[in-house]
């Protein structure tokens, strides 16, 4: 494989290495109000990628040559990385106007970028090594994001906590590969590895087998904020700049999914039965954890994580069932997730900007109290917090409803009747927190009659995230099809 | 030449120290360098199975490992010097606005 294949087939990660490198560069010469500018050719080269993946569409690649053990182009990979490019980019739109007047908005771009390319090469990825370095590009780059604001102790403290807890868990993450390797004889691709084990059962069941998929598990479960290694991603959201909080729950997090999804569901299909179990416990702790917890939040970030918490409970549902359909539902669901969390902690970032707009000291601009008569204040607004909200509940015609049924269908015909009686029994319990803030919103009084203008880049990103929202719930078959090739691709 | 087992065995136990002192020590550079203990712990896992299988790719696996290792020091020293800053130490105790 010549080299111009390479980037003809790696074209939207080779434009965005391109275009984050350039950021980086010329942002050195400018000044501030110049480089206003950079925000634009980042969203311009997130677009240019984004199209290119969805015209591609579900096209199964071949790839020759030295990337072949390495890097593939899959249905699964392209509908992932069509998952984060669009998180990038509803991001990214939103920044605009949250950074214009800040000195070092290239250096957001970059990472945004680089975090970007990461997140992509781990859904690209079929090699520990590959998937590793992905893995820890994107890492390194949202914590580097997540203290942005560096004068706010609350984002530096929301920076520290990640920093120390994503450390810790790439070590996990890297000794348990370090025995995978070794348990293998040498081997680094997924799928080769997943080969010798199913010849060699004996092997990954003995105590360094069973040493190794523990550690992987901690691994993965920290980035995916599973109970019981959670406690870092409600502080982090809360802490973290908004947008750089959408990116985290939408982003990050799901990166970790898609590389949970490779390596556990291909490398340890030996052992099938004793992660069905160890996977029923934390999905059953992870979702009623988090929305219980969720309940009693007053600042809407926590709220929001919480409840992204529990959602990653409900993903996690899939690695108990391990069926095509169940596969089908959990990578839909990835996606859904990924638009309703990025549009309702935007959403929550526009609200932030405005009130502090009005008010430079305001504090707490995430407390339930300043949503009181939102519908009032800004009617659009509040009505895309409640779509978002509606949707993380479940309820239709919204992308929460066509994932969650299809998710709790198939896991109810795997057999698994009372895992799904206490997902849909904590589903229930979280409509309760997210239509607290509808009635904010709509019932309570306003707290001043003052009508706020919500910027244009914010409503552009959350119409963006809006419609996600709507596709995939109004015209669910593309999407689910895509989704189902994209299991097959798993050979579940 | 040494059984792969001794190797092992070392990486374990530099691993079980940095899990301890991640879980015990107070002040942050001293977790950052129970982390690096951590990832060393790995590298010398990835390289004693090298070695023993007579591959290369466990080197560069390794090779990569530490290049990350050392971003990753820059990128957490840097949002330490920050609080710093603001705080005069890196004590973790100290950071505690956000809870529950």
């Amino acid at each position: 494989m010549s080299i111009v294949d390479f980037i003809s087939q790696f074209a939207p990660e080779v434009i965005l290495t391109i275009a984050a490198l350039a950021v980086m560069i010329i942002g050195l010469g400018l000044g501030t109000k110049e480089k206003r500018a950079l925000g634009y050719l980042a969203a311009i080269s997130l677009i240019v990628a984004t199209l290119i993946i969805v015209f591609r569409g579900t096209y199964h690649l071949q790839l020759e040559g030295i990337m072949a053990d390495s890097l593939t182009i899959d249905p699964m990979s392209q509908f992932f990385k069509l998952t984060f490019l669009l998180v990038s980019l509803i991001v990214v739109i939103a920044s605009l106007k949250q950074y214009d007047n800040h000195s070092n908005q290239d250096e957001y771009y970059t990472l945004i970028l680089l975090g970007t390319i990461g997140m992509m090469v781990v859904a690209s990825a079929i090699d520990i090594v590959t998937m590793f370095i992905g893995f820890e590009l994107a890492s390194l780059s949202t914590y580097a994001l997540a203290g942005f604001n560096k004068k706010d102790p609350s984002s530096m403290e929301a920076a520290i906590k990640y920093f120390i807890v994503g450390a810790l868990s790439s070590t996990l993450l890297l000794f348990g590969l370090s025995y995978l390797y070794g348990l293998s004889g040498g081997l680094t691709n997924i799928g080769e590895i997943a080969d010798y084990f199913s010849m060699n059962p004996g092997i990954i069941q003995s105590p360094m087998g069973i040493m190794a998929m523990v550690l992987i598990v901690a691994g993965f479960g920290f980035k995916m904020a599973l109970v019981p290694f959670h406690m870092w991603a409600p502080d982090t959201y809360q802490g973290s700049p908004t947008v750089i909080s959408a990116l985290l729950a939408a982003g990050s997090k799901k990166m970790a999914f898609v590389a949970a999804f490779r390596v556990l569901l291909i490398a340890m299909i030996a052992i099938k039965v004793d992660i069905a179990m160890v996977f029923i416990i934390l999905a059953i702790l992870t979702m009623t954890l988090g929305n219980v917890v969720a309940l009693s939040q007053k600042s809407l970030k926590r709220m929001l994580a919480y409840s992204s918490v529990a959602q990653a409970g409900y993903i996690s549902m899939v690695f108990v069932v391990m069926s095509p359909e169940a596969m089908t539902g959990a990578v839909l669901y990835v996606m859904s997730h990924a638009f309703m969390k990025t549009g309702a902690f935007i959403a929550v970032a526009a609200l932030g900007y405005m009130l502090l707009r009005e008010n430079i000291s305001a504090k707490d601009v995430d407390h339930l109290d300043n949503f009181a008569g939102l519908g009032k204040r800004s009617p659009f607004l509040a009505f895309s917090i409640m779509i978002f909200l509606f949707a993380l509940a479940g309820i239709p015609p919204t992308a929460g409803f066509v994932s969650k049924f299809i998710l709790f269908y198939s896991v109810l015909k795997g057999g698994f009747v009372f895992l799904v009686i206490i997902a849909i029994l904590n589903s229930a319990l979280s409509l309760y927190y997210y239509a607290r803030v509808v009635k904010y919103m709509y019932v309570l009084p306003p707290s001043s009659s003052e009508k706020l203008a919500l910027p244009g880049a914010y409503s552009l990103a959350i119409l963006l995230a809006l419609i996600g929202v709507l596709a995939i719930g109004i015209v669910p078959e593309p999407f689910v099809n895509w989704a189902a090739s994209a299991a097959n691709v798993l050979g579940l | 030449m040494l059984p792969v087992s001794y190797y092992l065995i070392v990486s374990a136990i530099v691993f079980c120290i940095g899990i301890y002192g991640v879980m015990t020590l107070r002040s942050g550079i001293m977790i950052m360098m129970c982390v690096e203990l951590m990832l060393n712990a790995a590298n010398i896992n990835l390289i004693a199975f090298a070695s023993h299988f007579n591959q290369v790719n466990g080197h560069v696996f390794v090779l990569f490992s530490i290049a990350l290792a050392a971003a990753e020091a820059a990128i957490g020293f840097a949002i330490l010097m920050s609080i710093f800053r603001s705080k005069e130490n890196v004590n973790i105790d100290n950071i505690n606005i956000l809870r529950w």
